[in-house]
């Protein structure tokens, strides 16, 4: 039981991370219907610019705003810029330009940090292991059920439940967030009526960068230090969180994220040798298998209707 | 200006192409003979490369299906040579036959979601594939096949100081041209290759089967009405596909004389090379692929050293120095989003383009060739 606790508890706060990714391609996806294969990249760019600042001596409490206006800015910038114009060409189009943007945002990072695993613990460096936004000695643990839960796996999924909820008062109750649901259900009559479309979406794609900035320095506490490739794998799990989620519904994202994180570390924990650390990803992809083969939809997205 | 006109077929086309072909024999001939080892050596990873792209350029470029799982299938060819050379002593040769054939079964596998699955998220799909390959080969139940994190050793041809080089029946055609090196032989092993995926790709996309492909690609439905099997035929696609991807995984296997599972291009990051490099050159495009690898490779090892701010040229230092890694994938990044913007079709749909202005090819016009009758069917007795 204790055991089993623990691995749920595990399973949460990395679901978190895959659910905050997730949140990020499903407000893209929503508002431009593209599937954004930077997503991942961008966070982990902000999460080195998180780093940079606690380097020059700033607080993780400043330094993370920071980082996600880093992260708004740089989402708007690349809808405004790169996507807007070629997704006038094609889908394809769209779909090279985030593969390139990939690339080029790790190589970036790459040439700015160097490619070593930072904060590295030799000299120079300030810090010890990349900031933690909740408290993550080894003596932070809370007495659960005879189970030791790290604080830090609490906090992570309650700011994930709690971003959650300002993000539905968000959709539901504020006129941003209304005409970001006007746009995704009908861009052209969205327009008629007076909304501007090229804001929403703009604010979209930032909002969507930022969410992920705020998991990839979520994640790089967890793992306590930040590499060129923390997000691939977790861009796979957010991917198919969205997927088992449904593709344009935020709350299917998150419930999805805690979902496949939860069943990775239960798989791997009770299958050590079937599956273990090795085969984790082999969840991944048999959620993203089973779930568009099954039900393409994912749980709670609206079925596409598609007319020949 | 008014573009010159050449009819395909005339006399100046064949001249113009005989003297292409002409020049592309001397400088394959020429690197190994006369390059350095280092420019040899550059070359067979452009060559690799090259073969990669090609056999995606068959999937996504002629068929449309978006894979970013192609490392997969490079791997398969690196880890069937490099199991059958090291574990069961087979000669390397012998394993390209069995890769192809592994890789084809595999790909034709994967084409079973792509019935159902399109467009991106058959994207998503194949890079799950890609990150789930070299998980399955470090495997803890795989160990004893694979090796495990720690991966393959000897997996090359052995040559040793008095027998140099690798002879067909006695008869050593490597060494004629340049011996006491493995390099040169490498060299045309990969040569072979890319001449081998080029033919199978060419031979495929000038068929029945390549209008099918691109038919599919353009409008699925509407193949599907005008009596393309969608299932067989995107089986076919995938299965080639893989298979040719395996054989340049067999070489690289050979040539470095190891496989691990973070081997250049068995990772999610090879994927993204030949996707990358097969669109910069022109996707859809027979030549695409060949251009845009070469042009990557020369990018790549131009760059190689410019982590050391000495070693760039000197107008080019203030925009580099600052870099901490070499900037060639940036630099590759950068030229594919802008390419992106300006010829959608890469390199070659560019120059195509250029190429119009002053050369224009008019085709053979309809009914010229020798005329077949039509048989006339036996009338139902």
């Amino acid at each position: 039981m204790e055991l089993f606790l623990q691995r749920l508890f595990d399973g949460l706060s990395q679901g978190s991370v895959y659910a905050l990714i997730a949140l990020g391609l499903v407000i893209i996806y929503r508002g431009t219907g593209h599937l954004n294969f930077a997503q991942g990249e961008m966070a982990l760019f902000c999460t080195y610019v998180v780093y940079q600042l606690g380097e020059w001596g700033l607080p993780i409490g400043v330094s993370l705003p920071i980082g996600m206006l880093v992260g708004f800015a740089l989402g708007a910038a690349t809808e405004v810029a790169l996507i807007r114009p070629i997704a006038k060409k094609s889908a394809f189009a769209v779909f090279i330009v985030t593969i390139g943007l990939f690339q080029f945002l790790n190589w970036l990072d790459g040439a700015i940090w160097s490619d070593q695993p930072l904060p590295n613990s030799g000299v120079g460096s300030v810090q010890q292991s990349f900031p933690s936004l909740f408290p993550n000695e080894p003596t932070d643990f809370v007495n659960v059920f005879g189970a030791a839960i790290k604080i830090q796996s609490i906090g992570v999924f309650l700011l994930v439940i709690v971003l959650f909820g300002l993000l539905y008062l968000l959709f539901n109750f504020t006129k941003l967030g209304l005409s970001m649901n006007a746009v995704a259900s009908n861009p052209e009559s969205a327009k008629l009526v007076g909304i501007r479309t090229n804001m929403v979406l703009m604010t979209s794609w930032g909002l969507a960068a930022a969410i992920g900035a705020l998991g990839g320095v979520v994640f790089a506490g967890i793992n306590s230090n930040v590499n060129l490739s923390l997000m691939f794998g977790v861009f796979i799990y957010a991917s198919a969180a969205a997927t088992l989620g449904g593709f344009d519904s935020p709350g299917g994202a998150v419930l999805g994220g805690l979902i496949i994180g939860v069943i990775e570390n239960l798989a791997a924990g009770y299958a050590p040798r079937w599956i273990g650390q090795e085969m984790k990803v082999g969840v991944a992809l048999a959620v993203i298998l089973i779930v568009l083969m099954v039900k393409p939809s994912g749980l709670f997205g609206t079925a596409k209707v598609e007319r020949v | 200006m008014k573009p010159i006109a050449i009819r395909s077929g005339s006399a100046a086309s064949w001249a113009i192409r005989l003297v292409c072909a002409a020049i592309l024999v001397y400088l394959a001939f020429w690197i190994p003979t006369s390059a350095s080892n280092g420019v040899i050596d550059t070359c067979i990873t452009a060559l690799t490369l090259m073969a990669a792209a090609m056999a995606l350029n068959l999937l996504l470029g002629y068929t449309g299906q978006i894979s970013i799982g192609h490392s997969a299938f490079f791997g398969i060819g690196a880890y069937t040579t490099g199991i059958l050379v090291s574990r069961y002593g087979w000669s390397p040769f012998q394993t390209f036959a069995v890769a192809f054939i592994v890789a084809f079964v595999v790909g034709a596998l994967v084409s079973l979601p792509a019935l159902r699955i399109k467009g991106v998220y058959l994207a998503l799909v194949t890079l799950a594939l890609a990150l789930v390959f070299p998980q399955m080969m470090k495997w803890p139940k795989l160990v004893w096949l694979t090796g495990g994190a720690r991966g393959l050793d000897n997996t090359g041809f052995k040559f040793t100081k008095q027998n140099p080089t690798y002879e067909i029946f006695g008869w050593n055609p490597w060494g004629s041209l340049r011996g006491e090196n493995v390099k040169p032989f490498h060299y045309w092993i990969a040569m072979v290759i890319v001449v081998i995926v080029y033919l199978a790709c060419r031979g495929v996309v000038k068929s029945r089967a390549g209008r099918s492909l691109v038919a599919i690609r353009d409008n699925e439905t509407a193949a599907a009405v005008m009596g393309v099997n969608l299932a067989s035929t995107k089986a076919l696609a995938f299965g080639l596909s893989a298979a040719l991807c395996s054989l340049p995984g067999c070489l690289s296997a050979i040539r470095t004389g190891n496989v691990t599972p973070d081997s250049t291009n068995l990772t999610v990051q090879g994927s993204i090379t030949f996707l990358i490099v097969m669109v910069v050159g022109g996707a859809g495009s027979l030549w695409g692929p060949i251009i845009g690898s070469v042009l990557f490779v020369f990018i790549t090892e131009r760059t190689g050293d410019w982590s050391d701010p000495d070693a760039i040229p000197g107008v080019l230092r203030p925009f580099f120095s600052w870099s901490n890694t070499p900037p060639g994938t940036g630099i590759f990044s950068i030229i594919l989003i802008v390419l992106m913007f300006v010829a959608p079709f890469g390199i070659v749909g560019m120059w195509r383009r250029f190429q119009a202005r002053f050369v224009t090819v008019v085709p053979r016009p309809a009914g010229t060739g020798t005329i077949v009758e039509p048989v006339a069917a036996p009338a139902e007795a």
